[in-house]
């Protein structure tokens, strides 16, 4: 809206959405959109009752989240406590501690902020993963790999991204590209590629190439 | 982990009009700075008239509920629920009227880069109550607990001294305002002037 005046008018209507592989829950992303740089901000959809508006996870690395209910109503769990969180509600959540929270009404809305304590905040490559795998279910593969694209350029040394554009490409049919991902991935970190490839779906499509048995070996 | 409705944490009525409900202190939050704000009744202030020029935060303002009627480098936007403004800029001039008595407004902020460090205006604002009602040994606290972090602010020792001279610790302030003084010439001259420190000002080593 005024872009250029060093300010901007929004609202989370007007956010980009993309739903989880399980369809369950939508990501409509904040930060990624506003190119907003001092932490990490997002919103989060359940859209029938009953979905996923906070999938169930611990945060690992030390991040400190804050959950505030801006539409609908959302049952919490956290650790073991559960509770009803209508709109207004600010949920609390340490680092590594278990959370999950599901949309009590339809269009249940949860904005959620996050960092780590000490360290500048570096956007994480998850954003743009969750944005690129969900263009690709649409079928719009040249707009997924844009955002793996961004995730890459951010973090170029980051197994991680090289990672997942092997798992994108794979699923994209684009064996070639994969493997070289692929191959990038286990450069920087082959301990950890080794772990989860054998396992991750997402490869199989390129796991019958020789090449394929080749890298790993 | 805990959980707070909005309507559950303190008000804190600052003399601009506005009503500080502070998030990130109510719960300890270390790693980013979020603030709720309310108005004391529709057409009140509920964002303060400010820049971000000292502290170069971003700042992102959301409606949670209610309406606000902001003004941004001399733009009027009025917004809604799951509406916000964000000031990428700090040089720009910000503040919101509320168009509902019960609006309240999210403000998150930070400055890009760096860890999120406590800003030093919590702790000022915090002990706006105490100070009111002359409780100078919790203002003073209050003041104590922000310096332990960030012990050569200016003008949290500035305000520091002014409650202590307010309380009747007169060695302490002058300490305090000649060390704001020290780090920060400008202080002279508002202690000159400043009510606060009536019972000090002729001391020796009153600085001006």
């Amino acid at each position: 809206m005024s872009d250029d005046a060093g300010y901007e008018i929004l609202s989370i209507d007007d956010l980009d959405r993309y739903t989880t592989l399980q369809g369950s829950q939508v990501l409509r992303p904040l930060r990624r959109r506003l190119g907003f740089r001092p932490f990490g901000v997002n919103v989060w959809v359940g859209e029938s009752a009953g979905d996923h508006v906070v999938e169930p996870h611990r945060e690992p690395e030390g991040t400190e989240e804050l959950y505030v209910v801006v539409r609908g109503n959302a049952r919490f769990t956290v650790v073991e406590e559960t509770f009803d969180a209508p709109v207004g509600t600010l949920v609390h959540v340490p680092p590594a501690t278990f959370r999950e929270a599901t949309a009590q009404e339809p269009g249940t809305t949860v904005l959620a902020m996050g960092a780590t304590e000490g360290k500048a905040f570096t956007p994480g490559g998850w954003e743009d993963f969750f944005v690129a795998y969900a263009e690709l279910r649409d079928g719009n593969a040249e707009r997924g790999r844009t955002a793996m694209q961004q995730a890459l350029e951010r973090e170029p040394d980051a197994w991680q991204g090289a990672y997942n554009a092997a798992c994108f490409e794979a699923l994209a049919g684009e064996t070639d590209a994969a493997l070289e991902h692929l191959q990038r991935a286990l450069e920087l970190d082959r301990r950890e590629v080794r772990r989860y490839a054998p396992e991750d779906a997402d490869l199989d499509s390129i796991r019958d190439d020789p090449r394929y048995a080749e890298l790993l070996a | 982990m805990s959980v707070a409705h909005v309507d559950e944490l303190q008000r804190i009525e600052m003399p601009d009009g506005f009503v500080w409900r502070p998030v990130r202190r109510h719960f300890g939050i270390r790693a980013f700075g979020v603030n709720a704000y309310s108005a004391l009744e529709a057409g009140g202030q509920i964002v303060e008239e400010h820049t971000e020029s000292t502290l170069e935060h971003e700042e992102i303002y959301f409606v949670l509920r209610g309406r606000a009627q902001f003004t941004v480098d001399g733009n009027e936007h009025e917004l809604g629920p799951g509406q916000l403004v964000f000031v990428r800029d700090p040089s720009l001039k910000r503040s919101a009227i509320a168009l509902d008595d019960d609006t309240v407004v999210l403000a998150l902020g930070g400055k890009p880069g760096e860890p999120h460090t406590v800003s030093a205006w919590e702790a000022m604002f915090a002990a706006v109550p105490a100070s009111r009602e002359e409780r100078w040994d919790e203002a003073i606290a209050i003041h104590e607990e922000a310096l332990a972090e960030q012990p050569d602010h200016a003008a949290l020792l500035y305000n520091l001294a002014c409650m202590e001279a307010r309380g009747g610790r007169h060695v302490d302030a002058l300490v305090h305002l000649r060390r704001a003084v020290e780090l920060e010439p400008k202080w002279a001259e508002h202690a000159r002037k400043d009510s606060d420190f009536a019972a000090i000002r002729h001391e020796p080593g009153f600085p001006g």
